[in-house]
């Protein structure tokens, strides 16, 4: 049983990178810091080897709650309330935008994607495995290895026309 | 325990060891945001109640917030020098 579950906490981390890395992206994190530290980590990334566009990326994540956050928050309601607990967490990670002086829009859209993806999967993967999964696929980017995230992250930004 | 507790506990130990195992305090940040994940999941997996959603979104939005101000500081200081 063991097995399975893992397979599904891989699977479910799978759908999360994709969900946020696509969004954040999409509504151009790689292109330009949006706060003045987000500029000082994508630099700081840059001088170890990086790419300066993951970097920024990277830096957008930390200083204010994107799709990233907005994907964590939502499986976490889910998990607990159901669809209702997505889009209350889409609210309040936009409230969590505004004080971070950042439009919002990327975070309550990756909120409201995963609330659905959750929603349509869950007689497969339950929602828990789907917080397990974002751990996981933060992990990737933030935790592991920061040179090669933030190459892979500017290779995905150059091929969505975001960024260079 | 949960396999799922377990992943993310896991996890979370290790980013507590790699913070302070770094040298750069900018790169502290990243892994500093990725165990905020891990101690809002757990929050959520542990109290279990709608309250224990709205604790750990609460706590992700701070922890994001002081992250925005230090990076902030960091860059500033930099001027400073």
């Amino acid at each position: 049983m063991e097995i399975v579950e893992i397979i599904k906490v891989v699977v479910a981390g799978i759908i999360c990178w994709l969900n946020f890395v696509l969004i954040d992206t999409y509504f151009g994190l790689p292109e330009k810091p949006g706060v003045l530290g987000a500029k000082t980590i994508g630099e700081k990334i840059r001088d170890i080897g990086g790419n300066i566009h993951g970097g920024y990326f990277m830096g957008n994540i930390v200083c204010s709650p994107d799709a990233s956050a907005g994907t964590l928050l939502a499986s976490i309601m889910s998990y607990l309330m159901g669809v209702e607990g997505g889009i209350i967490a889409a609210l309040l990670v936009w409230i969590g935008n505004r004080l971070c002086a950042d439009p919002g829009y990327a975070g309550t859209i990756g909120a409201l994607t995963i609330t659905a993806i959750i929603y349509l999967l869950s007689p497969i993967i339950e929602a828990k495995y789907f917080i397990a999964g974002m751990v996981l696929a933060i992990f990737t980017i933030q935790g592991f290895e920061h040179k090669y995230a933030s190459i892979l992250l500017g290779k995905i930004a150059k091929k969505m026309n975001r960024g260079e | 325990m949960d396999i799922v507790e377990i992943i993310i506990g896991v996890i979370a130990l290790l980013m507590a060891i790699r913070i302070f195992l770094t040298r750069s305090r900018a790169r502290k940040l990243l892994y500093l945001c990725c165990l905020s994940f891990c101690i809002s999941a757990l929050i959520a997996l542990y109290v279990d109640s709608p309250m224990g959603g709205i604790v750990a979104i609460t706590y992700f939005v701070c922890s994001t917030l002081s992250s925005n101000a230090i990076a902030y500081t960091i860059e500033q200081a930099k001027d400073i020098e």
